[in-house]
């Protein structure tokens, strides 16, 4: 709660941050050529090219095979083993609770490497398959194993949603029910179902959602078979046509968002009537779980089978492949074990730049990123009037664009205003889209830390002769410290994990272990990606294991 | 209004998007003197206090406090919440978690730019009143409920403001400390010579704990008096009913004479009562009447009628008897226990109301 004039510098400084590379994104989209040549004229003559070009076509309906196919395996199994952690006696629930979030913290980039060095042609697991059984089942770089992939490391996201909208579920309506003569499979039809559906609802809009933005997993698997999905048909463009084809890509961008952008808004009203569900939770007395005899190690066997195909191969996998020097049928493991490629990663200046700057961002970035959600999170707090609604609408706005894309307009942005050009290739341009891109994440997390504040201690204090910046101050932000400590370390892994958002803006000095890896894939440097890949994961990792050891709630 | 007065409210309205919540309420609290705002769950008592307080914001009306205006709809004069200097006590107390005893008792002030030493002082006087002296390095989850409302109280009056407010402030303590707690707060309020507006929705614990009461309904003011004139003197049927136990009867209207009223109920008994209604005769009315001021009898008589008792019920310091008649069931209080049978209840025209 601040006065007027902060109030207003932090709402438009916010507005200025999100709608300039937007709006740069679509005025780029309706011009000629780059906005910065001066032959550029008003055109739709972008749109015209790619509407004409088949593999725009090929994308598309690829995205789309891949938004619908993902969401059609990750909401049925998210839901199945929300409904089994939450629910029921299965052995290991509270163990196995951290080890199904870890999809959520790796890098996507990583994780198709990942799959690419274990389930590969001569993958790991792979290679040992085949010495087993003679031959491998398996493409993984067929669309149907890109889907079944993106399928599979969503799950967490909508076991997220679901088991906390099933937590919210009191217990007494469904005991209700069962006093009334349901049996537990009836219960959990007539009963708990219908009540978690505007969550899984929800969550079904988000995993069609991300699956339409999702770049990582079709980069790295997609390409050797060139299938190509919007982001990596917009990342392709770069090198399409040789000059900066910005107007191209800014189309493609401009599709996206028609498309994102309304998904976004539906999912904010869906979440509206999830929660407004959640609000008529009745009291939960501790639940008993359901008893599911024999079954709890079928379904123990399951999600262990989940976890080792989500998570085991494709991490032990960049695990080995970082220690070895070369791998195929008939290698023996102990004759190629070797250290030369972090030997290789720590002697080059630019891979140490990378790290420093991963850790710079994560760290201090995320410090300051918290900071600025925080004021942004004051400015708006409790206080139900235009602007705030207005911030609202700013706050989602950035979740429209993938991250590829943000990244692409900030350095536009960066191009375009004349003094802001000499921080282009400075951190600070990285900083800000990772900031902007991952607004809604972190406002998410400071809102809900200053919904914790009752409002009556911050009344109290007006009362007492505190004005609103003072009882900020004094008041609100002491007490949602550990709120800002767990948002710090959030932030810290998704700052960690992130990867497409640093891709344009990759330069000498702002290199990033995210960007620098999907810039060296496409050279073929197999041996460094690996490293870097088990560094990044390992700084994430450390990240996991402060935020549990702080006792971080790593969803809400 | 005299120069006696401290705080007035004139003619406030409140709404909450398009429902009003204050329909115009007027009030106005004398110096040293302690008034209950009372009505039921959602009647708008804690709007009203809120508003008062600079939490809400009406739309009419105006809020002065010893001669200042602190609101006024149509000067465009409202002052912030924390530039009216009262002190509010809230339903939750609301203490600072964070701060200690003596930070949350201090803070007002620090606000205020008192020197070092002078908050020392000043804080524990405030404490030691309060019977909290040696609590003062505690934190607000260390204290019992009781002694989370004496710190919250001290915070409200450690920079003595000329009115406190006070929202539910019993609630929260349970049903045994609640009675203790009242006396002790009407004991502090009186010996501090403090100008009180203490909201409850608790008729007995208005009456005990304050000089006057205003009973709000539905968003504005019922009725106001004295305790006394509350109960004895109810100008409406939602008071009567609001403010004690009663035998409610419906019927018709049989005869009038002067003040006075017959009503033909029913359940078939016929009572004479004080006229409360214009209702002719022959139009409908409702008979009240106290469940104290009805007497068990064994012989017919004046102003007693025959009904039958099935129960009686041991209530610790007396007995409660249960009637029927008619459709209706009726109460009375008694000091033995009695058995079930035929009985005569009467009914004494004074204590009757017709509305
Ligand atoms: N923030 C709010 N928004 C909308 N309606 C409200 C809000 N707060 C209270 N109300 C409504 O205002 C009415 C009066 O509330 P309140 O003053 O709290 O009643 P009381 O304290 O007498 O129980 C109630 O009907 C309540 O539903
Ligand atoms: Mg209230």
């Amino acid at each position: 709660m601040l006065q007027t004039l902060p109030r207003r510098v932090v709402v438009a400084l916010l507005a200025l941050s999100v709608f300039f590379p937007i709006g740069l994104v679509l005025y780029q989209s309706v011009l000629s050529g780059p906005f910065f040549m001066p032959a550029t004229t008003l055109s739709l003559e972008s749109f015209v090219f790619i509407f004409e070009d088949p593999d725009f076509w090929s994308a598309t309906k690829n995205t789309f095979a891949i938004a619908i196919g993902m969401s059609l395996i990750a909401i049925p199994l998210g839901a199945i083993l929300a409904f089994i952690m939450v629910r029921t006696d299965l052995p290991g629930r509270r163990w196995l609770e951290t080890p199904i979030m870890i999809p959520i913290f790796v890098s996507p980039v990583v994780l198709a490497f990942g799959y690419v060095v274990s389930l590969g042609p001569v993958g790991f697991f792979s290679v040992w398959f085949q010495e087993l059984f003679g031959s491998v089942p398996w493409n993984i770089y067929s669309l149907a194993s890109i889907i079944v992939i993106a399928g599979l490391t969503h799950v967490p996201h909508v076991y997220l949603y679901s088991s906390s909208a099933l937590r919210n579920l009191g217990s007494d309506v469904e005991e209700a029910a069962r006093l009334s003569g349901a049996s537990p499979f009836r219960v959990a039809r007539d009963v708990s179902l219908p009540m978690v559906s505007p969550a899984l609802l929800y969550v079904g809009v988000l995993v069609f959602f991300l699956g339409f933005e999702i770049f990582g997993l079709p980069l790295v698997l997609g390409d050797p078979e060139g299938h190509l999905v919007l982001t990596t048909y917009l990342y392709k463009l770069t090198n399409k046509l040789g000059t900066p084809s910005y107007h191209l890509m800014a189309a493609v961008a401009t599709c996206i968002i028609a498309v994102t952008f309304p998904l976004v808004l539906l999912q904010r009203a869906l979440l509206k009537t999830a929660q407004r569900f959640v609000a008529m939770k009745g009291k939960s007395a501790r639940q008993r779980p359901l008893a599911l005899g024999v079954w709890r190690w079928v379904a123990f066997a399951l999600i262990l089978g989940w976890l080792f195909v989500t998570v085991i191969v494709p991490v032990s996998g960049i695990a080995l492949r970082s220690v070895v020097s070369s791998w195929g049928q008939g290698v023996k493991l102990l004759d190629v074990l070797t250290l030369d490629h972090f030997h290789a990663v720590f002697e080059e200046a630019t891979m140490i730049r990378a790290i420093v700057n991963s850790i710079l961002i994560g760290t201090l970035g995320g410090a300051l990123a918290v900071g600025g959600y925080l004021a942004i999170g004051l400015v708006t707090h409790r206080k139900n009037d235009g602007i705030t609604r207005f911030v609202d609408y700013v706050i989602l706005t950035p979740r429209a664009v993938p991250g590829l894309m943000a990244g692409l307009a900030v350095f536009w942005v960066f191009l375009f205003v004349p003094f802001l050009a000499p921080l282009r290739s400075t951190l600070f341009s990285v900083w800000f889209a990772y900031a902007v891109v991952w607004l809604a994440y972190g406002m998410r997390l400071i809102q809900s830390a200053l919904m914790q504040v009752g409002p009556e201690l911050e009344e109290a204090g007006r009362l007492v002769g505190a004005s609103r910046a003072r009882v900020s101050r004094d008041i609100t932000v002491p007490l949602i410290r550990n709120g800002l400590l767990g948002a710090w370390l959030l932030v810290f892994m998704i700052f960690e994990r992130e990867y497409s958002t640093g891709v344009y803006l990759l330069s000498p000095g702002t290199e990033v272990i995210g960007a620098q890896i999907v810039s060296l894939w496409a050279s073929g440097a197999v041996d460094v990606v690996a490293a870097l890949s088990l560094i990044n994961m390992a700084l994430v990792g450390i990240g996991l294991a402060v935020a549990l050891r702080f006792g971080v709630k790593l969803h809400d | 209004m005299t120069d006696k007065t401290i705080l007035t409210v004139d003619n406030l309205a409140l709404s909450y998007g398009s429902n009003p919540i204050l329909k115009g309420v007027s009030m106005h609290l004398r110096r040293g003197e302690v008034v209950s705002l009372l009505g039921p769950s959602g009647s708008g008592k804690t709007t009203l206090l809120r508003a008062v307080a600079g939490l809400e914001q009406p739309h009419t009306g105006s809020v002065t406090i010893a001669g200042r205006a602190i609101y006024d709809a149509a000067a465009n004069v409202d002052i912030p919440a924390e530039k009216r200097e009262l002190g509010l006590v809230f339903q939750s107390y609301a203490l600072w978690p964070h701060k200690t005893v003596f930070d949350n008792v201090a803070y007002p002030l620090l606000l205020r730019k008192v020197a070092q030493n002078e908050i020392a002082q000043r804080v524990h006087k405030a404490l030691k009143n309060l019977g909290l002296d040696h609590l003062a390095e505690r934190y607000p989850h260390q204290l019992s409920g009781g002694q989370q409302q004496r710190v919250s109280i001290a915070r409200a009056l450690v920079y003595n403001p000329p009115v406190i407010l006070l929202d539910e402030p019993l609630s929260n303590l349970d049903a045994k400390m609640r009675e203790e707690a009242r006396a002790w707060l009407r004991n502090l309020i009186v010996e501090m010579q403090l100008s009180a507006l203490v909201v409850t929705h608790d008729q007995s614990e208005a009456m005990a704990m304050s000089d006057r009461i205003l009973l709000l309904n539905g968003g504005v003011i019922e009725q106001q008096g004295t305790p006394t004139e509350m109960y004895g003197q109810p100008q409406t049927y939602f008071v009567a009913d609001f403010m004690g136990s009663n035998n409610v009867m419906q019927g018709r209207i049989a005869d009038i004479r002067g003040g006075m009223a017959r009503i033909d109920l029913d359940n078939g008994l016929s009572v004479w009562g004080l006229r409360r209604t214009n209702a002719a005769i022959g139009q409908g009315a409702l008979a009240v009447v106290r469940v104290e001021q009805v007497q068990l009898a064994d012989t017919p008589g004046e102003n007693r009628t025959e009904v039958e008792l099935s129960t009686s019920m041991f209530l610790g310091d007396r007995y409660e008897y249960v009637f029927h008649a008619g459709k209706d069931l009726l109460r009375a209080w008694g000091k033995r226990h009695e058995d079930a049978g035929k009985r005569w209840l009467e009914f004494p025209p004074e204590a009757v109301w017709v509305f």
